[in-house]
């Protein structure tokens, strides 16, 4: 529905056609949700352009679009549950969850580097439909369920690989499909997945009946059950793609890095939600854009890596993003960008 | 005429008789319906026939929105038949209700806020083009559908199709409703207190289109406080009380004062 404020409303009363005139440029500019955290990217980029050497070397591209790029695939499909109003707090453990399984079977055990995959991911997408499952049949919250199912994989990451990391020494196919240097560029194969990713869940949101659907659920669930949208399989199927894109995003880590520990993914549920709300997706259902959950991942890379680069000590980042979240937030509040229609 | 004085409505001509020899359009029969521990109907048949507006009054809190939403299909009854056009039925979901061509505007349950006013007027009827497992939005169809549907009913103060139904006062958001439902209604069309929200002229439309719905043949349940809405375009009243049927009057049966006061006395 974003991608609608650009479009030339129809209007068959003149007093609606002149009405609609009357705005100007800069107001349906401002109506495109992207904007805002558009130019809080573009503001960061440039001063740490301003206050680094070596801001736009290939190591600093290389790390900032491999980070973003994960995090934002994770956010990808947080934010779809995110606008049929629930949350996925197992994402990241799901980030590790996947690839370990993926790992064990294919590296330690000698599967099919194929076959281990689509094992590995259908058992993500087995923990998404549980989320579901469980969240829309006993209609608790599914902050209360994803945080038990954070806990349930937590314990079995641990169990799995108890410390050690699983490593990967050949090259394979899916590995190089997943994770691979994308020619000479500074940019790896995660990025080109992100942008497929985020093209063909914008055209979800925006131009199907889906999307419509999703929307519509997290709006207000009473009124979309009541015109007849299976507002429970909504749910379900975005609590699957949540957990489905957060596992294949540690697939990719894992076959960028060759390597995966328990920890990998940890603070990600988090990091997903955060990239999600910066980029203008409402708390409460209802709102949200994928592009700008893809602008959040990225102001989240380029701050972790720009603090880094300018000096400042790593743990810092997190402290600076906690900030910066609660800043935006409220901003979105007093511009009344989400929040206000939940009536 | 007092009757008219407050919202003149249009009155049916003399002529007007309901044939129910044939099957209703829709009939509860024997339903009784609890939240959780909580009976709130009691062993209610109630019947609209093709034609005929069926007003259903009765104090706060009798039960008249849960039997709308029984019939819709978005509530269902603990117990007893529903049958539509002479069949037995049984809705999943109201998008079952709504497939067979039956729309109701439900009194708390509308619209949904954050959807431009084109997307909440399809939701759930979507015109889509279907390509492989992708259910594809036909937007320009559904946005001058929408436009037409709208200034044709009326509310032509809506600026655009595109504007999220938020930026739309109480009166428009119920107006939408009231809309969608009369272009989608083929069979029998349900109101829950629509005028609630509504402006005098709002009101007059409103009631001039239940007019117009039973001219065409559907059947019309209406809900609503205001006696002089109801007495002027029903049929048939019943009155609940408590969750039970206590009296079925035809039209010119009772008096608007005889009316309020069978409302207002305490069972
Ligand atoms: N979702 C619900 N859960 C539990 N109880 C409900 C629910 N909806 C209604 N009730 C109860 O059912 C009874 C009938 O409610 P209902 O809304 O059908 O009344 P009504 O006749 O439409 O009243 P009003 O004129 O105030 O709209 C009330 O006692 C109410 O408390
Ligand atoms: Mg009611």
């Amino acid at each position: 529905m974003d991608s609608d404020t650009s479009q030339k409303p129809i209007s068959a009363t003149p007093s609606a056609g002149s009405r609609v005139q009357r705005r100007s440029f800069a107001e349906i500019l401002l109506n495109v949700r992207e904007l805002a955290p558009g130019l809080g990217l573009a503001a960061v980029v440039l001063f740490f352009t301003l206050q680094t050497r070596n801001f736009w070397s290939p190591q600093t591209m290389t790390a900032i679009s491999t980070i973003a790029s994960t995090i934002a695939i994770v956010s990808i499909g947080v934010t779809m549950l995110m606008i049929c109003g629930e949350f996925d707090l197992s994402v990241g453990q799901n980030f590790a969850f996947t690839p370990i399984i993926w790992a064990i079977l294919f590296v330690t055990n000698g599967m099919n580097e194929w076959l281990a995959l689509a094992v590995a991911l259908a058992l993500a997408i087995c923990v998404g439909m549980v989320n579901g499952l469980v969240t829309t049949i006993f209609g608790i919250p599914s902050f209360i369920t994803t945080l038990g199912m954070f806990f349930v994989l937590q314990g079995l990451n641990n169990l799995l690989i108890s410390g050690h990391q699983l490593i990967m020494f050949d090259p394979s196919s899916a590995i190089s499909l997943l994770g691979a240097r994308i020619g000479t560029t500074p940019f790896y194969m995660p990025l080109v997945w992100m942008f497929i990713i985020a093209g063909a869940f914008w055209f979800v949101l925006a131009r199907l009946r889906y999307g419509n659907w999703t929307f519509a659920t997290g709006g207000r669930v009473g009124p979309a059950k009541a015109m007849g949208v299976p507002t429970g399989r909504v749910k379900r199927t975005n609590f699957i793609l949540s957990a489905f894109f957060a596992g294949l995003a540690g697939c990719m880590q894992f076959a960028y890095l060759r390597g995966v520990t328990q920890g990998q993914g940890q603070n990600y549920e988090l990091l997903a939600i955060t990239a999600a709300v910066l980029g203008g997706t409402s708390l409460f259902g209802g709102t949200g854009t994928i592009w700008g959950s893809v602008i959040g991942a990225f102001l989240l890379a380029t701050i972790q890596i720009g603090l880094v680069l300018i000096g400042v000590p790593g743990s810092f980042y997190v402290t600076f993003i906690g900030v910066m979240l609660v800043i935006v937030v409220i901003a979105n509040v007093r511009l009344g960008r989400f929040g206000t229609n939940q009536a | 005429m007092p009757l008219h004085a407050q919202a003149p409505a249009p009155i049916p001509d003399k002529t007007h008789v309901i044939d129910r020899s044939g099957e209703p359009v829709f009939e509860l029969r024997s339903v009784s319906h609890s939240y959780g521990r909580n009976k709130v109907i009691f062993d209610v048949s109630l019947a609209v026939w093709p034609g005929e507006v069926v007003g259903l009054v009765g104090d706060n809190g009798a039960g008249k929105s849960t039997l709308l939403k029984i019939f819709a299909g978005y509530q269902h009854p603990t117990s007893g038949t529903l049958r539509f056009m002479g069949k037995d039925v049984r809705f999943a979901t109201p998008a079952d209700a709504r497939a067979m061509g039956i729309e109701a505007v439900y009194q708390d349950l509308a619209i949904v806020d954050q959807l431009s006013l084109w997307r909440n007027f399809f939701l759930g009827k979507e015109i889509v083009r279907t390509i492989g497992p992708l259910h594809v939005l036909e937007r320009q169809r559904m946005r001058r559908e929408a436009q037409q549907a709208i200034s044709e009913l009326g509310l032509t103060r809506v600026r655009s199709v595109e504007e999220p139904v938020w930026t739309l006062s109480g009166g428009e958001r119920q107006s939408v409703a009231i809309t969608r439902a009369m272009h989608f209604g083929a069979k029998l069309l349900m109101l829950d207190e629509p005028t609630a929200a509504l402006s005098v002229r709002e009101t007059r439309n409103v009631l001039a289109s239940i007019g117009r719905a039973r001219d065409h043949g559907l059947g019309v349940l209406y809900i609503d406080h205001n006696m002089n809405h109801v007495l002027p375009v029903a049929d048939r009243i019943v009155l609940l009380e408590l969750g039970r049927v206590v009296r079925v009057m035809d039209r010119g049966e009772v008096s608007l004062e005889e009316l309020q006061d069978l409302i207002a006395r305490r069972p």
